[in-house]
């Protein structure tokens, strides 16, 4: 990712715009900040918010007329917020509390004529930037048409306690001036800019004519003059007064800079905001209003009222997806954190961890407004990682390894039908479901090969997206070559894919082969006749993430159920909205406790049973505890299961043994050849727990990993003896991973009571 | 971790040569970082102990950050 590919990225995210209220405000007020503080009844910190950015608050605090108002979200869903009125609450229960500091002189003098608000503003942001500011009116007292103003709304006293204001910062305040045209003729010389507040009698005697002063600059021709506030054709706003003075200030600043008066300044006054927040869902709550309307709120009647602003943000992704509430961020801020991971060339990439844990999912990618692609900016992330050698090696290995023997010589195969020697069709179930149901796979082979004409071969593979989603792009494109190799090899079959991965990769990697899903296949031919009763009760369909953008295949998979007479009830997030279980992007290797959230979050999208079609869904869900089917389990049950709902999580172990258990089995029965010859090791006989189990899984420990410990510690007699209850305990290191077992010889075999691993090399590390 | 010590009295014994483990510098390596810690090991023939707490405590920790370097 480089600055640019950055800036593009933070603008699509667009959680850290302003929400609907302060874009409004003619001078941006933190609506929301404020609304928070009264919320928690912080006092001070809701005056300071007010402090921050509006001047004279205890004035303006009193009478703003809220123009925010109707631009409040809630108004959506009822009432708005009562922002005037709680300003009017906090300005007349909390003196000040941020004094804004008056910044060192810099010279340029400008001159305000008038004394109404706007004048008041522009003086005193001019004065607080170290100009020197003389304000000469023709009244005796500050204010203008606020002087209007009954004493129970604004008391005279706050009106001239303007005055002090102005005085504490500078401003040289001259009542009484006559004004005319020589009065006029020594202002213009003595001053470099002068401000004409338009709520101010005597303007028109000034020989300079201030009614149409420019919208953007409010610059009435080029000399320096600039003119506002007063009453236009919308009547006397309070916040117009104030948005002109600053309007007219921040004018007059660029011109004494010798800078452009126009550029950038779209975001001054009211302005659009791009922030997207979801009112759905949220109570319609109805307005506080206060018990004694001329005494106003009490400050239980304020918090009351402020504790309904919704805190508008976006974070519309985030409310659905475990990794980025895990990492408690929005996609801006990830893309920054990646971004400065990358840079970092000495010390600790603090953000490898996050970058590994996104499921590459995409379901943050349909719900932005803006179409965030977190997935595709972890992924490629990943794959420079790689490049750069800082990927950290445990992440994905165990993982990869898996992937390698799933494409070995002990689970990999690929033939035509038996007795045939050309393929019209091929039947791919992917290296999940052969571990996840070996009986399945080959029920639907026999099936397909019965109800199909022209031959189904058969290969046992995997597709390579662990290698995809792990950023290894060199060894994801040898598999996809060897792949397309050995489909080649069989004539170019068309590939019947079982496993919703397996079918987006193929497609897009591999887009000159034909490819439909198993789904697709048995929707349109001939079901099974059925074995296994539909269940009574309802179950709800969870989409597995690959199906996202495959709306034909979720329908066949419906329709399936439906001539199956399973009864199902969809549930909100599925479909283009659907989870992923927590094996996308690697997920659940690289973080293991984030992909038990990640699956446990997907099983709760519903309170009913379920039934997946990804095998990795099944077993996922299964694990967190859900009671799940596979769509396969109803049409081709294994010989020997009860209800396909209550099918255990095989785990890692389990699936490792059951692929190459699949293959030995299928080509000894169905093509009648001599079956590969498992090592030596494989003999030991293991005896695990349930519990150990667990904690095997956990840790990423196969029983493969066990036999080869046992068998090594077995043959050379180096292992460690507890002589109180006879337990050994040895270690081997196979590739690049230390496993320590703790075991007990049985008659028939070996009891395992325990099984850790390290990465840290041992000197006398066996290998 | 680097000059960290792990001894830790142990049930363990060496079953090659029968001896109990005593105290031992060994150096452990990983991601090209040598520490040199102290184990318990076989002082005959030198058959290191790495107990659980220490592979998924203090040794896990380590390997993590100097993966993240
Ligand atoms: S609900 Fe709160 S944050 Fe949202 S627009 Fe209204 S005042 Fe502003
Ligand atoms: S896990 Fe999925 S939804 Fe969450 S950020 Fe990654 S791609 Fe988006
Ligand atoms: S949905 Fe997420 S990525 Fe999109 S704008 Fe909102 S917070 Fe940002
Ligand atoms: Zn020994």
């Amino acid at each position: 990712m480089d600055q640019p590919q950055l800036r593009t990225l933070e603008a699509t995210c667009i959680q850290e715009e302003s929400p609907q209220c302060s874009a409004a405000c003619p001078i941006h007020i933190d609506v929301r900040a404020f609304m928070g503080c009264l919320a928690k009844e912080d006092w001070r910190g809701a005056r300071r918010v007010l402090d921050r950015t509006m001047p004279f608050a205890d004035i303006v605090g009193r009478i703003c007329d809220e123009p925010c108002r109707i631009a409040c979200k809630r108004a959506e869903i009822g009432d708005p917020l009562a922002v005037g009125s709680l300003e009017r609450f906090c300005v007349s229960t909390v003196p000040m509390v941020l004094k804004q500091p008056k910044l060192p002189a810099k010279g340029g003098s400008v001159a305000v004529i008038g004394s109404g608000l706007s004048a008041m503003t522009a003086a005193l942001d001019l004065a607080r930037k170290g100009r020197n500011v003389v304000m000469m009116t023709g009244d005796e007292e500050v204010g203008g048409s606020l002087r209007g103003y009954a004493e129970e709304i604004l008391p005279a006293r706050v009106l001239s306690g303007a005055v002090e204001t102005l005085d504490s910062y500078g401003v040289n305040i001259q009542f009484g001036c006559s004004l005319n045209k020589e009065f006029f003729d020594i202002v213009r010389q003595d001053s470099d800019a002068v401000f004409f507040d338009r709520d101010c009698a005597g303007l028109a005697a000034l020989s300079i004519d201030c009614t149409h002063p420019d919208p953007l600059t409010l610059a009435v021709g080029n000399d320096g003059c600039f003119a506002g506030g007063g009453t236009t054709e919308n009547g006397f706003s309070i916040m117009k007064q104030v948005e002109d003075g600053r309007r007219a200030s921040l004018s007059i600043e660029r011109y004494l800079q010798k800078v452009s008066l126009t550029a950038q300044r779209e975001r001054e006054g009211s302005c659009q905001t791009r922030l997207h927040t979801v009112t759905i869902g949220i109570e319609p709550l109805k307005e506080v209003l206060p018990a004694d309307p001329a005494a106003g709120f009490t400050k239980q009647e304020a918090a009351r009222e402020a504790s309904r602003c919704i805190q508008c943000e976006c974070k519309e992704c985030v409310k659905q997806c475990a990794f980025l509430q895990e990492f408690t961020d929005y996609p801006k801020r990830v893309a920054r954190k990646i971004y400065n991971n990358q840079a970092i060339v000495q010390g600790t990439r603090t953000a490898n961890k996050m970058i590994n844990s996104c499921m590459l999912c995409g379901q943050c990618t349909v719900i932005c407004p803006h179409d965030f692609p977190m997935a595709e900016v972890c992924r490629t992330t990943r794959e420079n990682m790689v490049a750069k050698s800082t990927m950290p090696p445990s992440a994905h290995e165990f993982a990869l390894q898996d992937m390698e023997f799933s494409l070995g010589e002990f689970s990999a195969m690929a033939r035509h039908q038996p007795g045939l020697d050309s393929s019209r069709y091929l039947f791919y179930p992917g290296c999940q479901l052969a571990g996840s149901a070996p009986e399945t796979v080959e029920q639907t082979y026999l099936h397909l090969t019965r109800h199909l004409d022209g031959g189904v071969g058969l290969m046992l593979g995997c597709c390579g997206i662990p290698a995809q989603w792990s950023g290894r792009q060199e060894l994801f494109g040898q598999t996809m070559q060897t792949f397309q190799t050995e489909v080649r090899k069989l004539g170019d079959p068309l590939i019947i894919t079982a496993c919703s991965s397996c079918y987006a990769v193929f497609k897009e990697f591999a887009p000159e082969l034909e490819v439909q899903s198993l789904w697709q296949i048995l929707d349109k031919g001939e079901l099974p006749e059925q074995k296994t009763a539909p269940p009574q009760q309802l179950l709800t369909i969870h989409d597995p993430c690959t199906v996202r953008h495959e709306p034909e295949i979720r329908a066949s998979v419906r329709s399936i159920l439906k001539k199956i007479g399973i009864a199902t009830a969809e549930q909100p997030y599925s479909g283009e909205l659907t989870d992923c279980c927590g094996y996308g992007g690697l997920m659940q290797f690289a973080n293991v406790p984030l992909g038990e959230k990640a699956s446990r979050a997907k099983g709760l999208r519903s309170d009913l049973d379920g039934l997946a079609y990804c095998a990795m869904c099944r077993d996922n869900l299964a694990a967190s505890g859900r009671r799940i089917a596979h769509l396969l389990d109803y049409l081709f049950p294994a010989g020997g299961q009860e209800d396909p709902l209550l099918r255990p999580n095989p785990g890692f172990s389990g699936r490792h043994e059951n692929r190459a258990r699949l293959k030995q089995h299928l080509l000894t029965t169905l093509w009648q050849e001599e079956p590969t010859m498992p090592p030596e090791y494989k003999d030991i006989k293991l005896f695990i727990d349930a519990q150990v189990m667990v904690l095997m899984n956990k840790r990423h420990i196969l029983e493969d990993d066990l036999q080869k410990v046992i068998f090594q510690a077995e043959q050379s007699g180096r292992r460690l003896i507890d002589p109180e209850n006879g337990h050994f305990l040895a270690s081997f290191k196979p590739v690049r991973v230390t496993y320590w077992v703790e075991y007990q010889p049985d008659k028939q075999g070996f009891v395992i009571h325990n099984a850790y691993s390290h990465r840290m090399i041992l000197p006398g590390d066996v290998k | 971790m680097s000059n960290f010590s792990f001894i830790s009295d142990t049930e363990w014994r060496c079953g090659c040569c029968n001896k109990e483990l005593q105290p031992s510098k060994v150096n452990v390596e990983y991601m090209g970082s040598v520490f040199n810690v102290e184990l318990m090991a076989c002082p005959a023939c030198g058959f290191v102990l790495v107990p659980e707490k220490l592979a998924l405590g203090k040794m896990l920790e380590v390997e993590q950050l100097l993966e993240d370097k």
